[in-house]
């Protein structure tokens, strides 16, 4: 089909969660039996969004831009090929514009880090072709400037940029959506009548008893997809600013869906507020891209003839003249200039020297804005707070959250706006990403609520994403972002079967349920297999997260060789996988192997329905398989993924700020020379983790870990990881408990000294107002009949008596008699 | 009576609520539900009046992207003095105009459980809309003050009289605060009157004053030639003091503006080293800014929303804040620019204070109506800040694009907080009005009780925290994105202020609507949402919606006025910076120009 049904397509599936939404507000409750057909309106909704995804994938996408092995980059630049370029027939809207060109990228953009790491000399870069995208605009929240000043139009509009990864994560979301709608329609089935929530006590002692909010959950579900897709088809920043504020007041809805329980209540609202801290950076990268480029876009609007109308960031940054390199623009230059002095330097190379850096600068401001907020959403370090708690709400919402929605938003929004991260920025991102990583994965270790071990999983899992994106491995991040959706949502709703099978989340109460329930093992324990990374080292044999993660690693490797100062970068993704394959095997053994804990809950337990167990099979043939090509085919999700790589980021490029810097180049890290180091130490860090995991958890005759919790040095460090290395606590000093002081300071000063100041000039003003009265009353009294003086005595004294009586009327006399006067003296001046 | 007169239409918008109150005061005796009846007819009559201005086919509307002023009208009043009983709308007022007509209906219909002393109410109700409608429309200084100092006599009975127990206190703290500023605001209208002189505009500038009526095709100077010989009074005075050499005053608010932007009549020194204009703007800013209200000229606020019945909180919130935006943009900026553009930086942190600190105090608030009326002191800070990013500078090549979204974004928020602040306060109002207390901590628990209002609430309340969809954030974003360009540190700070704002309300919802029990008394009244409830929330809410996800629907309307006024603004600034600093900006100045160069090249 034509391109231009993309939009459509995509459009279609973006909006049919809404039109369930809506449908579901109004009439839910008259859907059958307590708004049972809800569920399936919702689900109809979803599975109609990803019938229309894959469609737009395979019957538009694909046929127009067919993939092509991205794998074989280092070997063309061996054998001295060039690639044939994929000639996009682009009618309508398409960024990519030359066909003539040949994208030679790949192959030189490789030698330009081989021969002397100087990503500004000039090779050629990867081009606009065969990385095709689709820009265009629905309508305009703020039209702007009808002629267009020197900074663009201002324009803000809601409009889609389309390209392959627009296409990828719009399939992978609606995909993992359906299957957590589906999961849902099993999990919530209490709420379908009276529900009697154990967790809250009333003030006369017995339970809550409240009418089930089915419904409910279903409309906010198909609120929250809504949204999700809003962030992934946004053409501009600003539009993913308004759907990533949606998607956090869904999680707000849906963390908080037990709402007469305090605690989710409470987990909501600082999931929220959390965001939002992370969203004021944010606003403040809006700001400063808004002030210096004038427009939000992502990609160039062009008109019927396809010729560019308006340039978005991404064609303005990186010019076609430049090659695609980043460059600030010279409004970012004076942008930048405005708050660092370096600029006023003296003589003329040097000013254009220092306002080049000026430049940096702004940008480096406007990516690190960028990303806080997707540290905010993506629950990084040191906003990653708000994760766990998140855990409040029901498990399909942490499956939804966790793996497809609101928390691969952030590491998608990194994705889309990478080509204006520079390498400065870009190294913030990495060391966050690294720094959440080692974080999460430890207090993971001693956590022993299974939801919660999976939220510091998710945590751990997003700081791999944003350490590969910092490290320039745009594919490796993109692509462990879809694997980890698959066997994150898996792990979840395993989790969530398993609690509905012995309704507690402590695992101390679980053991040996993998007789019990054999499917949710057995998928269970194939999520665990792929987020672990297993797999044959170096083949291409094994679970998707074992390609997804190695990727990573090896990018880290070639960044830890040409920047050696930075030598944590390369080796936490490495240690993080130990810690990563201990605590999954923890919770696995804990769970489902050795002799029950708890021996009234084990009896209980059941394999949870169909409509449950389903998605589960359906997930773990996903979380096997996603990281394969089609057999006998180039088609799969890196070769889908390269296709979206963002113009001009294929170069190595070097840092403008901190000079010593170097991002190399993706494909180059796929090379024997760091893949076989990468690829070892992946495995046998793993393979240690799940043995110790064993020995442990496993091996009765092992390790007793409550005697390790015990042993001397352990129990500090156990203590400290037990407590989550006292985030919350820290923050309620530093942030919390100061804001309500200053809080208290500030209505206390309004209420003190503003209306004590107030007060002080009424009094003054009603005490010269009584003298002055007085001493006029006198004189009319001297010089007027009694009668008259003791009338007006009198009124005097009723003045006084209303405290602010007289004041009142004497300001009102001055504003009538004013008018008047001016009346008097008009009609005087007439006759 | 002829309605296709715009001085029949716009008299009949501005008197038909106190011709509907003179009526009801000399009918005899009813029913209180008959009052109450004829009161909300009278203001849904006056809401169809504005309406019928959408109206393409009428002979009086107002036409979307239009910038100049539209049916604009003239009579004498008092022609000795040059006061006129002048009227007209652009996209500046127009918008204003029907938010207030609209939320004049929906607060009467909030006002069903008033049951003192219903007459007085409802007369004391119609001559409020009549004095707030009338401020919108009045382009006569003299006017607009009358119609200023009307609007609030009937606002401090209906607070002092209908009012909850420390009503008198609020009632006088709130005369008292506003004719301080209508004070200052007499003293500059006179400043400005007395040193005024029409002989000193041109043609042109006349006929941009709506002094001049020019025909279709005619040159400003042949319309000037023509009505100098004409029959008005004013025309007559003009020929008289062109004769006698003597200054030809005037009220006329365009007038004003014109001799403000293009001749030097305001600018003489007059005391401590500062010129005319200068104090006249302060004067009146200080008038203006204390209705806003903006710290640290807001405690009467918090005061006046506690006391006041909750159709008049609504009405204060709604409409009466936006009196002080108006005045701003309509008198401040227009008439002294110069001023303007010297305080540009106070008026920002005015506003910028005030959101940093409305927002901390509602934190800090355990009453739910304080709570929201400190959230409005926050939100309407934007639209101070708005007002002020005057960001037109050398350096930015006097682009006025940003202050022009700032000055939009202000507007815009202006309409959005009318919507969202006067459903917050209906919402704090229907629980009051069935618990009777507004104590935060003493609530909880109400989405069990009351889902169907709590689901309205929480809409509303979101609306006010600015989520997007909802008609709080386009203001609110436009606004903030626009203060960068001015000043870093500002934008900063403002930007910030979505924390807060987040906190206390989110907090508010989870104390009031959510948990597991009530905690407070009078559980037992706790009944669903009325009828009559619900018809009042739900055109909020869905005006709400609207403004979040159309904004179009009121820009198109407002942004051409706004825009044009901007552009006038700016066009002045370069004769306003000192001329030391235009050296340094100069080559940033080409540097730019260069770039749109550039950009023009790739079309």
């Amino acid at each position: 089909m034509d391109p231009s049904w993309l939009p459509r397509l995509l459009a279609l599936a973006w909006l049919t969660p809404l039109a369930s939404f809506v449908l579901i507000l109004f009439f839910g409750k008259r859907m059958g039996p307590h708004g049972k057909l809800a569920g399936l309106v919702a689900t109809s909704a979803i599975v109609f969004a990803a019938v229309c995804s894959f469609a737009a994938l395979f019957t538009v996408w694909l046929p127009n831009h067919p993939v092509k092995d991205a794998s074989h980059h280092g070997e063309h630049h061996e054998e001295g090929e060039t690639h044939a370029a994929v000639t996009a027939p682009i009618h309508l809207i398409a960024a990519a514009s030359d066909d003539s060109h040949d994208s030679h990228g790949h192959g030189e953009g490789g030698e330009a880090a081989h021969a002397e790491g100087d990503g500004h000399s000039g090779h050629a870069n990867n081009g606009p072709d065969g990385y095709p995208s689709y820009y265009g605009t629905w309508y305009d929240l703020y039209p702007g400037a009808d002629d267009s000043g020197p900074l663009g139009s201002l324009k803000l509009s809601i409009s889609y940029y389309i390209d392959a990864l627009t296409v990828g994560m719009f399939c992978m979301v609606a995909l993992i959506a359906s299957c957590v709608h589906f999961y849902a329609m099993g999990y919530m089935h209490d709420e379908l009548h009276d529900f009697t929530d154990p967790e809250v006590t009333l003030s006369n002692g017995e339970k809550l008893k409240r009418p089930g909010r089915y419904y409910r959950f279903f409309q906010y579900l198909s609120l929250f997809c809504f949204s999700m897709f809003g962030i992934v088809i946004a053409g501009n920043i600003a539009m993913v600013f308004v759907f990533w504020e949606l998607v956090g007041i869904c999680s707000y809805f849906l963390i908080g869906f037990y709402i007469e329980r305090h605690s989710a209540s409470t987990a909501a609202n600082k999931a929220f507020i959390v965001n939002r801290v992370g969203d004021f950076g944010m606003l403040i990268g809006l700001m400063a891209l808004w002030s210096s480029l004038g427009t939000f876009a992502f990609g160039d609007l062009t008109n019927a003839d396809g010729e560019v109308v308006e340039q978005g960031m991404f064609s303005l940054l990186r010019t076609e003249e430049n090659y695609y390199h980043l460059q600030p623009t010279e409004g970012m230059a004076y942008e930048g200039s405005r708050f660092s002095d370096s600029a006023a330097a003296d003589g003329e190379g040097e000013a254009e020297e220092s306002s080049n850096k000026a430049g940096w600068w702004l940008l480096l401001v406007a990516g690190v804005g960028i990303f806080c907020g997707c540290v905010g959403k993506s629950a990084q370090f040191p906003l990653h707070v708000w994760l766990p708690d998140a855990m409040e709400g029901p498990t399909p919402v942490s499956a939804l959250v966790h793996s497809a929605t609101m928390v691969a938003a952030g590491v998608y929004l990194v994705g889309r706006f990478f080509p204006v991260l520079s390498p400065e920025a870009l190294l913030v991102v990495a060391y966050i990403g690294c720094i959440t990583l080692l974080i999460a994965a430890t207090i993971a270790i001693t956590a022993t609520d299974i939801k919660r071990v999976l939220a510091y999983s998710t945590v751990s899992q997003l700081g791999y994403m944003m350490l590969a994106l910092g490290l320039g491995a745009w594919v490796a991040g993109m692509f462990h972002l879809i694997t980890h959706a698959f066997f994150k949502s898996l792990l979840f709703m395993c989790s969530g079967s398993v609690i509905h099978g012995v309704h507690t989340n402590d695992m101390t109460e679980m053991g040996g349920l993998r007789k019990k329930m054999p499917i949710t093992a057995y998928t269970m324990l194939v999520g665990c297999l792929a987020i672990i990374g297993a797999g044959i080292p170096l083949t291409k044999i094994g679970f998707s997260g074992y390609y997804s993660k190695d990727a990573i690693i090896e990018q880290a490797f070639s960044f830890g060789s040409s920047n050696p100062a930075h030598v944590l970068l390369q080796w936490a993704p490495v240690g993080g996988a130990f810690i990563t394959a201990f605590y999954m095997f923890r919770l696995w053994y804990m769970t489902f192997a050795g002799k029950p804990r708890n021996q009234e809950r084990y009896d209980h337990a059941h394999e949870s329905p169909q409509v449950m167990t389903a998605p589960l099979i359906l997930l773990a043939v996903f979380a096997i398989g996603v990281g394969w090509n089609f057999p006998g085919t180039d088609l799969g999700v890196t070769n889908l993924l390269d296709q979206a790589r963002p113009v001009g980021t294929l170069a190595t490029t070097q840092g403008e700020i901190l000079t010593g810097l170097t991002i190399p180049s993706e494909p180059d890290s796929h090379e024997w020379e760091f893949k076989k180091p990468a690829g070892i130490a992946a495995f046998f860090t793993a393979a240690a983790g799940l043995l110790l995991a064993t020995l442990v958890y496993w091996w009765d005759k092992g390790l007793n870990p409550s005697e390790l919790r015990e042993f001397g040095p352990f129990k500090p460090i156990h203590n400290f990881l037990w407590n989550k290395w006292w985030f919350d606590e820290l923050y309620d000093l530093i942030f919390v408990k100061p804001t309500k002081a200053v809080s208290a300071f500030i209505a206390w000063f309004d209420r003190n000294i503003i209306d004590t100041i107030i007060h002080a000039i009424a009094a003054i003003c009603r005490g010269i107002s009584v003298i002055f009265g007085s001493v006029l009353d006198n004189k009319v009294v001297n010089g007027f009949v009694d009668g008259v003086a003791k009338g007006t005595w009198d009124t005097g004294l009723s003045f006084r008596k209303l405290q602010t009586g007289s004041v009142r009327q004497y300001v009102m006399f001055i504003a009538v008699g004013t008018i008047l006067l001016f009346v008097a003296i008009s009609f005087v001046q007439n006759i | 009576m002829n309605l296709s007169d715009p001085a029949v239409y716009l008299s009949l918008l501005v008197f038909l609520p106190a011709l509907g109150g003179l009526v009801l005061a000399v009918l005899p005796r009813f029913s209180d539900d008959a009052y109450k009846l004829i009161t909300l007819g009278v203001t849904i009559v006056t809401f169809m009046l504005s309406l019928g201005l959408f109206v393409q086919g009428n002979e009086v509307n107002f036409q979307a992207g239009v910038a100049e002023m539209q049916n604009l009208f003239q009579v004498d009043w008092i022609p000795s003095f040059g006061i006129q009983y002048l009227m007209g709308i652009d996209g500046i007022s127009f918008p204003l105009v029907v938010l207030t007509t609209f939320l004049c209906v929906v607060s009467m219909g909030a006002s069903w459980g008033i049951n003192k002393h219903v007459k007085a109410y409802c007369v004391l109700y119609l001559l409020l809309e009549t004095g707030i409608i009338g401020v919108f429309l009045a382009l006569d200084f003299f006017l607009f003050y009358v119609f200023w100092e009307v609007m609030l006599l009937p606002m401090y009975f209906l607070i002092g009289i209908w009012g909850g127990p420390r009503r008198e206190y609020a009632a006088i703290k709130f005369f008292l605060y506003t004719l301080l500023g209508s004070i200052g605001m007499l003293i500059a209208i006179l400043m400005l009157y007395f040193n005024s002189d029409l002989r000193q505009l041109d043609p042109q500038q006349l006929v941009d004053s709506g002094i001049v009526a020019v025909a279709e095709g005619e040159s400003a100077s042949d319309a000037f030639e023509a009505w100098k010989s004409g029959e008005t009074t004013l025309a007559k005075q003009f020929v008289a003091a062109e004769s006698d050499d003597q200054p030809l005053h005037t009220f006329n608010i365009l007038a004003l503006q014109q001799m403000g932007q293009h001749t030097t009549l305001f600018n003489n020194e007059v005391f401590l080293g500062k010129s005319l204009q200068w104090w006249a703007f302060v004067l009146l800013f200080i008038g203006f800014v204390i209705k806003v209200p903006s710290v640290p000229l807001h405690t009467w606020l918090p005061d006046a929303h506690v006391e006041a019945p909750t159709p008049i909180s609504m009405i204060l919130a709604g409409i009466l804040l936006k009196l002080g935006g108006y005045g701003i943009i309509r008198i401040c900026y227009p008439i002294c620019p110069e001023a303007a553009y010297d305080l540009a930086y106070v008026v920002c942190c005015i506003g910028v204070v005030s959101m940093v600190w409305g927002a901390f105090s509602a934190l800090a608030q355990t009453d739910f109506k304080r709570m929201v009326a400190y959230s409005s002191v926050s939100h309407m800070g934007y639209v101070v800040l708005g007002f002020g990013v005057w960001s037109a500078v050398g350096g930015t090549g006097y682009d006025p694009q940003y202050w022009k979204m700032g000055v939009n974004g202000a507007m815009y928020q202006m309409i959005g907080h009318g919507i969202s602040s006067a459903g917050m306060f209906f919402m704090v109002g229907i629980v009051y009005d069935r618990v009777h207390h507004r104590n935060l901590n003493e609530f909880g628990g109400l989405f069990a009780k009351m889902p169907i209002y709590s689901g309205f609430a929480v809409g509303i309340f979101f609306a006010g925290l600015g989520l997007p969809g909802l008609c709080g954030f386009i203001g609110e974003v436009l606004v903030v994105l626009s203060v960068w360009k001015y000043s870093i540190l500002l934008a900063v700070i403002s930007a910030a202020v979505v924390i807060l704002t987040a906190g206390y309300i989110l907090w508010a919802i989870q104390r009031v609507y959510l948990g597991a029990e009530y905690k407070g008394p009078h559980e037992e009244a706790l009944t669903p949402i009325t009828m009559r409830e619900l018809c009042i929330a739900a055109p909020l809410m869905f005006f709400a919606v609207l403004f979040g996800i159309y904004p179009k629907c009121v820009l198109d309307y407002m942004q051409p006025s706004v825009d044009r006024q901007v552009e006038q603004l700016a066009a002045l600034t370069e004769q306003f910076e000192p001329a030391a600093g235009n050296d340094d900006e100069a080559p940033l100045a080409t540097l730019q120009l260069g770039q749109m160069a550039k950009l023009q090249g790739n079309d």
